[in-house]
């Protein structure tokens, strides 16, 4: 059993959208639509300003509104590597996955009509390989791994940092763990 | 300040989501409708009646209520985007699911309704049912008619609750997401209903037995509507942000503050018009008069329920869980 | 014991690079990938160099029946280390741009009204070679000028020469890096190299002024930049904008356009007077320090707030920073350093400041480059012109590539007419400044000829049209990086080129064979030229083929040791802080302050710079990029904007001193910018109505650009001298 969580280090992110671009590709993910994205924040008055880059994608989490409210079984958390997968011939393209998200990480392909979402590259991972975004992140800013392995560098990393998840509030439980505390000195 | 850019979003979610047109909207409503029906005509077939008229009440009325519930769900599978992998809602039951509970839900409704709308049909006129099948099956139910009022009264209330639970699950949509919205829902549901029935129905007693009951619907109506606004206000940041296209007089929210106001005229209207007809002596036999303004109320009550969902579907999606 | 994950990093950047020399295997690539072909697909994974930018990084195409289907970075490539950009993975939009040019077209209407007729290659190469000849039988071969950018530039350079041209002209030089390779070689008798040869990852201190890295996604060099944020170096960043870069930094300097030379002069003057820089480096390898040390006196931090803009603390804090953490300290050179005119100057500041901290040749600062020996195939003998080259201009410093000098001489046909350009590869009337005057200059011309992948605005003047095709499609020279490391990448067609479009090297080889000038094409094939290059460079050119670059570990000779001592090449054979050479030609030895013209009230001074998704025009039609990035917005200061009443998203026009009206561009207002300047990034504007997408896009601002003020010393074209008024469209 393993389960796999991206950490991303925004301290890295430099904003350059490799991952989106190599996403796409990796993915055949059609025009104008995305499976992750990238949000530049910028707060204060000139002079004074503070900018977070935050690259946001599927949350994989583990108590996914998408997989409950998913009425035919299509949209489902694969127990082995706990990522949530969509089965594609069994959608119906009711759009209440994408409705429960609260994250939009969902989609609907507009040449099949299911509602499409990232697969952290599953299709990869079972090669043993990273996700695209992971292997073309200029910054290393995106980690993957798996984090029920002690030793690896999630889990190194998680250990060892401050991390947030987005909307905790939403009791989703992500599994996309940001670092973003800046500690200098 | 805060500037926000974003690469990479979909049109679907961004800048907000798109998923749910009108055609959701017409789901709800005739959903509601047809389960309204089933409460409002359960109840006239269950109670007492004071006078000598007993037997089954607005039979005209109740066999509306699967075709309507049909033609709903015209609508949720014209909204469907792979239509021809609807038979995988019934392959599979999923628990949390209030969208597979409801599929399976409409497929026991529609025959149980069905039957039951065959139970109420008086042996006098059960030639006008036309096919010998219906007619014998309709000889079959009559004695059930109580027990399948008493059924399709629980599978009323199911399915118009239903049709908020499908909206109000979803944590990621603030406005949907109160567990007040199926209790609306509820009551709107059988609001409309009386108002349909009304209608439909022919015997004085009947109209002004529904007229008695829909006074009180709309009163909580209104009540469930403004408490739905002060819960949602007094709430979380999102939620108090989800209602404020409601309350924004502006040209981009202009709909929303439109069924308001419709809302805040129609209903109170609608209340007062019942009123009076309460008020006032009636004979057995209704004037016309009478019987235009029970209609036009009961137009308005029915306006009313499909601008709720027209305006909830639609606004719901404007405001994201922050 | 913990590993840290630098070490970690770093561990695993060695491992792939030794594992790079050892694998011979034919499907050395098919890890990167996660490709699973049906059983009637034929999946090859063929590596080559990309050029989508001109950072030509190392990458890998997965080709599955014919189309590629995913580009990835060549792990074993130093430029890419396995990671594309954004541009690097919409390669194949490149390649399956719908709108890219199919067939070779000869005009039929007027210049640049766009009718254009069908032709087959034969009759478009005998028609350009007949009128080339025609000229260089009437004027002399140097009036036809060759203008050009990447991967066309050895095969178009070859054909030049060989018909006896010396004018060349490279928007590369006058309108980006030539201040910097001027300063560069004036004081260390070197330039940085390109890729710049910045020790970013090591870093303690990192000083930016106005480079935007991450902005402008020179693959590498962000990567040691993320690498520098990772560790916590210090980011100091100089600009008036909040870039992505100032977002990263510890230090933002807003400075007021222009002040630039002020700050550095000031640190300069602080690191010195506080004993800040580095003694014993200053002693041993610099020329000139107590002249230098004198000049600066003047540039107090008091008087350098007044002028930049910034608290004189502000000035004081950040150079002591400077000289706390030195030698370990970068200040980026810059790459586009075409600003204000005293763009040479200001770059000497740049290259003083870090000798005086010591940074040339030690960790953090500027590797030295390497010594490794790679014996190349013997040259060409080229004809020698019997006239000289124009494209110097009156620049004493300047190589002779100035574009805006081809562009005045073909106006004024002094000292001798130029009556044919030949442009591959570059946006003219985008790159160069003020577009009305290259068509101007267009106009003079008897002929035009383009070679370009798509149908952009410059092609689109042209009397005869030679589609090239893709970098995916074709072969290139060699990739020879002597920069800190040796490596050698190959550019090698991973498809056969699309529609009737060619390689760029056999344009010019058929177009050499029709001038009489085949002998400087002893080739078959590009391929068998690359062959050859590889045998005599000692290179097996099968594993060449299978690997993509070549890197040789061990060749980087990084840093000053007591065994290795650097090499200054210039007449003191030391770093020079006082140039004399600069001194012999008449310009100020130790660069001296000048205050540059400021705009007046409602004006602003225009500046541009870069999408990480776009490069230049030649991308802003690639679907994989625009749907990212559709067109520019004009960046305001808010509360300029709330104070003229322009709302963001707002339609606008710019008109600059010469009343020169922009397109109409959407207002970003925003508190990322000074209230004396404003923003956009440059590209767009696209007027050629075969580029569906980036058709109408957005505004130009090379259109606004009508003043340029060129560097006497390396004649580096100044754009950032432009102000203009802004109007509600």
């Amino acid at each position: 059993m393993s389960k796999y969580v991206m950490v991303i280090d925004q301290r890295r992110c430099i904003g350059c959208m490799a991952c989106i671009v190599a996403c796409k590709a990796e993915n055949d993910v059609p025009e104008e639509h995305f499976r992750t994205r990238v949000i530049q924040e910028v707060e204060g008055e000139f002079p004074k300003l503070r900018m977070e880059l935050r690259s946001e994608l599927c949350n994989h989490c583990d108590n996914p509104p998408c997989v409950y409210n998913c009425p035919t079984g299509a949209s489902y958390k694969d127990k082995e590597n706990g990522m949530v997968l969509l089965k594609k011939n069994r959608c119906v393209g009711c759009k209440a996955c994408i409705a429960s998200c609260p994250y939009d990480a969902r989609y609907i392909d507009p040449r099949h009509g299911y509602a499409d979402k990232c697969t952290f590259c599953s299709h990869r991972v079972a090669k043993g390989k990273e996700p695209a975004c992971v292997q073309t992140c200029i910054g290393r800013s995106r980690i993957f791994g798996d984090i029920e392995d002690p030793e690896s560098e999630v889990s190194l990393l998680l250990r060892e940092h401050h991390h947030e998840v987005l909307k905790p509030a939403a009791g989703t439980e992500p599994n996309v763990y940001y670092i973003n505390r800046i500690l200098k000195g | 300040m805060t500037e926000v850019t974003i690469t990479g979003m979909n049109s679907i979610t961004y800048p907000h989501l798109e998923v749910w047109n009108w055609l959701v909207a017409m789901y709800l409503f005739l959903g509601g409708l047809s389960a309204g029906i089933l409460i409002m005509s359960a109840i006239a077939n269950l109670r007492k009646w004071p006078d000598s008229a007993s037997g089954p009440h607005c039979e005209k009325g109740v066999m509306f209520a699967p075709f309507i519930l049909a033609f709903g769900m015209l609508f949720i599978f014209l909204d469907l985007e792979r239509k021809t992998n609807i038979f995988w809602f019934y392959l599979t039951l999923q628990p949390f699911s209030p969208m597979s509970w409801g599929a399976w839900g409409i497929m026991i409704i529609i025959p149980v309704s069905f039957l039951y709308a065959l139970s109420t049909a008086p042996p006098e006129s059960r030639h006008n049912l036309r096919f010998g099948v219906l007619i014998k099956l309709s000889d079959m139910m009559w004695p059930h008619m109580k027990r399948l009022a008493m059924i399709s009264f629980g599978l009323g209330i199911f399915l118009g609750i239903y049709t908020g639970v499908l909206l109000s699950n979803m944590l990621a949509r603030p406005l949907w997401n109160s567990p007040i919205l199926p209790v609306l829902f509820l009551t709107s549901a059988s609001s409309t209903g009386a108002a349909f029935l009304i209608i439909v129905a022919r015997r004085a007693a009947v109209k002004l037995f529904y007229t008695k009951l829909d006074i009180w619907l709309i009163f909580a109506e209104i009540v469930i509507i403004v408490l739905f606004f002060y819960g949602q206000y007094n709430s979380s940041v999102s939620s108090k942000a989800s209602i404020m296209p409601f309350f924004t007089l502006s040209h981009e929210f202009f709909f929303y503050f439109f069924a308001v106001f419709l809302m805040a005229v129609l209903l109170p209207l609608a209340l007062v018009m019942k009123l009076i007809e309460m008020r006032e002596d009636h004979a057995d036999v209704l004037s016309e008069a009478t019987i235009f303004r029970m209609n036009l109320s009961a137009v308005m009550v029915l306006t009313g329920g499909l601008i709720i969902r027209l305006a909830l579907i639609y606004a719901g999606q404007l405001v994201k869980f922050m | 014991m913990p590993i840290s994950r630098r070490d970690f990093l770093k561990y695993t950047s060695m491992a792939a690079a030794g594992t790079a020399v050892s694998l011979s295997d034919a499907e050395l690539f098919s890890h990167l990938f996660a490709i699973s072909p049906e059983p009637h697909e034929d999946v090859n994974y063929i590596p080559t160099y990309c050029e989508v930018c001109f950072w030509n990084c190392g990458a890998v195409a997965a080709v599955v029946n014919g189309k590629v289907k995913k580009l990835e970075g060549n792990p074993y490539d130093p430029r890419s280390r396995g990671k594309l950009c954004a541009r690097g993975n919409a390669g194949v939009g490149e390649l399956y741009d719908e709108d890219r040019l199919k067939h070779p077209m000869i005009r039929t209407g007027e210049r640049g009204d766009g009718k254009y007729r069908e032709a087959s290659w034969d009759e478009a190469l005998n028609y350009a070679a007949e009128k080339m000849t025609k000229i260089k039988n009437e004027y002399g071969p140097e009036s036809v000028a060759f203008m050009m950018h990447g991967g066309i530039t050895t095969h178009l350079m070859n054909l030049g020469k060989a018909f006896g041209s010396p004018n060349f002209g490279f928007p590369s030089y006058g309108q980006c890096r030539a201040a910097r390779m001027v300063a560069y070689d004036l004081t260390y008798g070197a330039d940085v190299g390109s890729p710049e040869r910045v020790d970013m990852a090591n870093s303690r201190v990192i000083v930016f002024f106005g480079t935007h890295l991450g902005e402008n996604m020179h693959n590498s060099q962000v990567q040691d930049f993320t690498e520098a944020l990772g560790s916590r170096a210090k980011i100091i960043v100089v600009d008036p904008r909040f870039s992505t870069a100032a977002g990263k930094a510890d230090h933002w300097l807003p400075i007021r356009p222009g002040a630039d030379m002020a700050l550095m002069l000031a640190w300069i003057n602080i690191i010195i007077s506080e004993g800040l820089y580095d003694r014993e480096y200053v002693d041993k390898y610099t020329a000139g320090f107590d002249e230098l040390k004198e000049s600066v006196k003047e540039y107090t931090p008091e008087w350098a707030s007044k002028e930049t803009d910034l608290p004189a603390d502000i000035i004081v804090e950040t150079a002591r920073e400077l000289g706390r953490y030195a030698p370990s300290v970068c200040v980026h050179p810059g790459r586009f350093t075409a600003w204000h005119g005293n763009d040479t100057q200001r770059e000497r500041c740049i290259a003083i400041l870090g000798a005086i901290l010591g940074t040339w040749g030690r960790e953090g600062g500027i590797y030295l480059p390497t010594k490794a020996p790679l014996a190349g195939a013997a040259g060409m003998s080229y004809p020698v012109p019997s006239r000289a080259s124009i494209a110097k201009g009156p620049h004493a410093f300047a190589q002779p590539q100035l574009m805006q000098a081809v562009r005045r001489t073909t106006i004024t046909a002094d000292p001798y007419p130029i009556k044919a350009w030949v442009v591959a590869g570059t946006n003219i009337l985008r790159a160069v400044p003020n577009p009305a005057k290259s068509i101007e200059a267009i106009m003079k011309l008897d002929l035009l000829i383009a070679i370009d992948i798509r149908p952009l605005d410059t092609a689109m003047m042209a009397d005869v049209i030679l589609p090239e095709c893709t970098y995916l499609e074709r072969h290139d020279a060699l990739k020879i990086d002597r920069g800190v490391s040796l490596s050698v990448g190959i550019r090698q067609p991973v498809v056969e080129p699309l529609y009737k479009s060619k390689a760029g090297w056999w344009i010019c080889k058929e177009l050499g064979n029709r001038l009489g000038v085949g002998g400087y094409f002893p080739y078959e094939t590009y391929e068998d030229h690359i062959k050859k290059e590889c045998a005599a460079m000692n290179i097996d050119y099968d594993e060449l083929t299978r690997v993509g670059t070549k890197f040789y570990p061990g060749t980087d000779n990084p840093y000053i040791t007591n065994e290795n001592q650097p090499v200054f090449k210039t007449p003191s054979g030391k770093i020079e802080l006082y140039s004399s050479r600069l001194a012999e030609q008449g310009f100020a030895p130790i660069p001296k302050y000048n205050r540059i013209e400021q705009p007046e009230k409602g004006w602003f001074r225009l500046l541009s710079g870069r999408s990480p998704v776009h490069s230049f025009s030649r991308t802003a039609n690639n679907q994989k990029l625009f749907e990212l990035f559709e067109e520019n917005v004009l960046w305001i200061n808010a509360k300029v904007a709330f104070s003229m009443g322009i709302r963001d998203g707002q339609n606008i026009i710019l008109v600059n001193q010469d009343n020169i009206m922009s397109e109409i561009i959407k207002a970003k207002v925003t508190q990322r910018i000074r209230n004396d300047c404003v923003y956009m990034v440059h590209g767009f504007g696209a007027k050629s109505r075969l580029l569906s997408r980036a058709y109408g896009r957005g505004a130009d601002d090379s259109r606004l650009m009508t003043r340029f003020i060129a560097d006497p010393i390396s004649g580096s074209t100044g754009m950032r001298v432009n102000f203009v008024r802004i109007e509600k469209a």
